[in-house]
């Protein structure tokens, strides 16, 4: 019944599967890496059980085999056949797992009929709103000449099951990868594995010394003893921030870890979150959050529907169209498409008149900015039961009496400060001073990676919260 | 310029200390680990810890031998309880939590069951009619003792703000309703004159033997009888009691209870049930399990822990069966002076009504003992008011 497979932040990943694979890796000669890599990520990729794993090779391979067939077609429209062909298959096999219940639901709430939901869909394929995208991004490559085709299936399959980057991404684009899969000697080197180790350390230590510790502020609230209907509007705002900072140390923790451990067996990807809080506007938070998805979006949605090449209203439309698929990326739920369309409205706004005051101004704009990006969580949480968003609305801006913020700035007050420090450049300026002192960079690594084995082992494994969408 | 040379001068200085450490400490700990003794038990998180689940293609490919697997790394990976500590003190000491794994860290050295919010009630109001309707069926029978919480007596003790349950109000609406029917005995009028004593033990979730010599004594009152003379009787006392609050947090911070007992020579026989009113004895012993009092959970040395039914031989005259959670346990031998039989149920292990136990084995009074957080959760208190399935 366990679904969820391996997580970075387990003792059965740290102690038992990663050194291993690592060792394996370094060991074996550099035309065997890829297979030893394959091999690994299928590992890792089944931790959970079997049963999904048909799906992704069946899916690799159909990507695979017309990826080397579309550059050997001449017509236009054959090699068009050809793009659509395997997109079509990789996206329709996303909205079967993730949607037709969704849509079941909705039917049947719109026309009150009675279709019953499938129930082997209640398990989403892990990763497949990740490595859907990532194939969607190889074909379009191909098909624009960006990349060569992979010719070895091995390789191939490697990249999109990389056993780092499988289950909760980020979305790394072939191109990025393919000069390393294709390097056989020497395809990292010491500073590159150094950089990954403190990497994933740091990672760690964002996901499971600040996510989970501060998350559990707003677990606490929505628990049905407290209840978010009982809380003073002081505490329902502590509350929303807080999960603003869990769903970013969380999630950008995890992420970092990915790298790193990207990093450590020879493959640089690309940054996904840039300190996205000290952002002075939403536009700007955007090119800093989730940035593998904002790009693949921006690159395989936005400018192939023509960007901002054919005027404003159909700029706005092309907007609409991926802000509206950005929210329901994120899970089939009603919340999350409004969520998408909040910002849509916030970036059109920015786009036609306000960036240019928001340019001008110090403060203001990132009070601004923080105001909405965290109303906007609100919106996004709205799914989980106890935080039903009118409720959370209505606590958050009719000033109302309750249960009293005291306690929780005493338990939880050093945490959302470290919390916010921790969001700024200031860790990263510590980090850089500390490269001259390698005591001191010693000291931070050793100390870092000791308290998070700490709480690694105290708790029992807390799964991202980005491993659900 | 000047920088320009540094630079230079630096990327020429080749050697990676961070990564000699990162790996030493991963394969280090992983082999180490590897090569460290298993346990069947943690005394200290006072559970079984999962043992290395046996290979089976099934299980390996539903995903659940890795599920065991991993479980298995998790509870007997190298120094788990050091780990655990550390966390503790982190939490504590640098994050400043007041709070962990549902326990309230607070001043001196207390440590309380965190009970917050306005939870339902649903199974509270159960227990408390199951309780009154009970009490109507054996009219000046029935005592009904419902201890409160430690953090009632003592709110001035618990982390500033903390939102707890309004236990007072729900206290007042459980005797209200029981008092119709059955004897009540309130302990929150006795215990604040008696606040500099040592009511309820720190680590723990249970009240001190002291602290249920006090509710004896009300009860003594309330049936006119002469109490237990705790001075005439040799008290032991046992030193460096951690008890569950300790365990559920490992704060640092947590000053070690004592566990005093009074050695009795009265015979208990413990009974396993073989049907309702049905029993078969499976041993006879002291009160007192001395071999748990060497162990982490120093409190399932009173009466041997939480058997379905036991019966005690007393030294005073009539009999008395006593419905109790583990708040009973030590409260119990105190009834050795007052009664010639004492029975006692525990509803955990006793899944049958009471009316043909007490028919059966002749008892005069009735004693229904808890603490106010079991009664506010337990499922079993309603087997009070349970039917006979006997004809």
């Amino acid at each position: 019944m366990d679904s969820q497979g391996l997580v970075f932040n387990s003792v059965s990943f740290l102690f038992c599967f990663l050194p291993a694979a690592l060792l394996l890796y370094y060991i074996v000669p550099g035309r065997v890496k890829n297979a030893v890599l394959l091999l690994e990520s299928i590992v890792f990729y089944c931790w959970g059980g079997v049963r999904f794993l048909p799906l992704i090779m069946i899916l690799v391979a159909v990507n695979y085999l017309f990826g080397l067939l579309l550059p050997r077609l001449r017509g236009k429209a054959m090699r068009r056949i050809c793009l659509i062909v395997p997109v079509v298959v990789s996206a329709a096999a996303l909205v079967f797992f993730k949607y037709t219940n969704f849509l079941i639901d909705t039917i049947n709430q719109i026309a009150s009929a009675n279709l019953s939901e499938l129930d082997f869909l209640d398990l989403l394929p892990l990763g497949i709103s990740y490595y859907v995208f990532k194939l969607i991004s190889y074909m379009a490559d191909v098909y624009t000449g960006k990349t060569e085709p992979e010719r070895n299936p091995v390789t191939f399959a490697a990249y999109v099951l990389l056993f780092p980057q499988i289950m909760i991404g980020p979305i790394v684009k072939y191109r990025d990868l393919a000069p390393a899969l294709h390097t056989y000697k020497k395809r990292y080197t010491l500073d590159q594995i150094q950089a990954g180790a403190e990497m994933f350390v740091f990672g760690l230590a964002k996901k499971v010394l600040l996510a989970d510790s501060i998350g559990a502020l707003w677990t606490d609230l929505l628990a049905t003893d407290i209840g978010l209907a009982n809380v003073s509007t002081p505490l329902a705002w502590m509350g929303i921030i807080a999960y603003s900072l869990q769903l970013y140390f969380d999630f950008a923790g995890y992420s970092e870890m990915s790298n790193g451990l990207s990093k450590m067996m020879g493959f640089d990807c690309p940054v996904n979150f840039d300190l996205p809080y000290i952002s002075t506007s939403i536009t700007e938070f955007w090119r800093r959050w989730h940035i593998s998805l904002s790009s693949w979006f921006r690159d395989y949605v936005y400018i192939p529907l023509g960007g901002n090449r054919l005027g404003l209203p159909r700029q706005l439309l092309n907007m609409l169209v991926v802000w509206a698929l950005t929210g329901i990326w994120h899970g089939a739920n009603w919340n999350f498409i409004c969520w998408g369309l909040y910002y849509f409205v916030l970036l059109t706004i920015e786009k036609t008149f306000l960036l240019k005051y928001l340019k001008k101004g110090h403060i203001w704009p990132r009070i601004y900015t923080l105001f909405f990006v965290v109303l906007g969580w609100g919106i996004f949480t709205a799914n989980l039961p106890g935080a039903p968003l009118p409720l959370l609305m209505r606590k958050l801006f009719v000033p109302s009496g309750g249960i009293s913020p005291v306690y929780y700035l005493r338990n939880y007050g050093v945490l959302l400060i470290l919390g916010a420090v921790c969001s700024t450049a200031l860790p990263g300026k510590v980090w850089q001073w500390a490269q001259k002192h390698t005591v001191v960079r010693l000291i931070l690594v050793g100390v870092t990676m000791l308290l998070s084995v700490a709480f690694v082992v105290a708790s029992t494994n807390n799964t991202p919260l980005y491993a659900n969408f | 310029m000047k920088y320009v040379y540094r630079a230079q001068k630096n990327s020429k200085r080749q050697s990676y200390p961070v990564l000699i450490l990162f790996f030493a400490l991963l394969f280090g700990f992983t082999i180490l680990n590897f090569f460290w003794p298993k346990r069947q038990i943690s005394e200290l998180e006072n559970r079984m810890l999962a043992q290395m689940p046996k290979l089976e293609w099934s299980s390996l490919l539903d995903g659940s031998w890795t599920s065991d697997f991993s479980e298995y790394l998790q509870d007997q990976v190298a120094f788990r309880d050091t780990w655990i500590d550390l966390q503790s003190d982190v939490k504590a000491l640098a994050f400043q939590n007041v709070e962990q794994n549902g326990i309230l860290l607070g001043s001196d050295h207390w440590l309380f069951t965190k009970l917050f919010g306005t939870p339902s009630t649903a199974q509270l109001d159960k227990n408390t009619n199951a309780v009154a309707e009970f009490a109507q069926k054996y009219p000046g029978r029935v005592t009904f003792l419902l201890a409160p919480s430690a953090s009632v007596i003592y709110p001035e003790e618990l982390p500033v703000g903390a939102p707890m349950v309004d236990e007072n109000a729900l206290l007042d609406q459980v005797f209200e309703t029981v008092s119709a029917s059955a004897d009540v005995i309130d302990m929150r009028q006795v215990y604040p004159e008696h606040k500099e004593e040592y009511l309820y033990y720190r680590t723990d979730h249970h009240w001190t033997t002291h602290g249920a010599y006090l509710a004896y004594e009300q009860f003594c009152a309330l049936k006119g009888l002469t109490p237990f003379d705790p001075s005439a009787e040799q008290a032991v006392e046992v030193p460096d009691f951690y008890g569950t609050h300790y365990s559920a947090t490992r704060f640092w911070n947590a000053e070690p209870d004592t566990i005093t007992y009074y050695s009795l020579d009265n015979p208990m026989t413990i009974y396993q049930l073989t049907g309702e009113a049905s029993f078969e004895p499976v041993e006879t012993v002291q009160l007192m399990d001395p071999d748990k009092l060497e162990t982490q959970d120093k409190y399932g040395a009173f009466l041997h822990g939480n058997n379905g039914y036991s019966v005690i031989e007393g030294d005073g005259e009539g009999s008395i069966l006593v419905v109790k959670d583990s708040y009973g346990n030590c409260f119990v031998p105190y009834l050795t002076k007052n009664y010639a039989k004492i029975g006692v149920v525990d509803f955990r292990d006793f899944h049958y009504g009471l009316d043909t136990t007490i028919e059966k084995e002749g008892y005069d009074q009735i004693l229904i003992l808890y603490n106010f957080q079991t009664f506010m959760s337990d499922r079993d208190v309603i087997n009070l008011i349970r039917p006979s399935t006997l004809q």
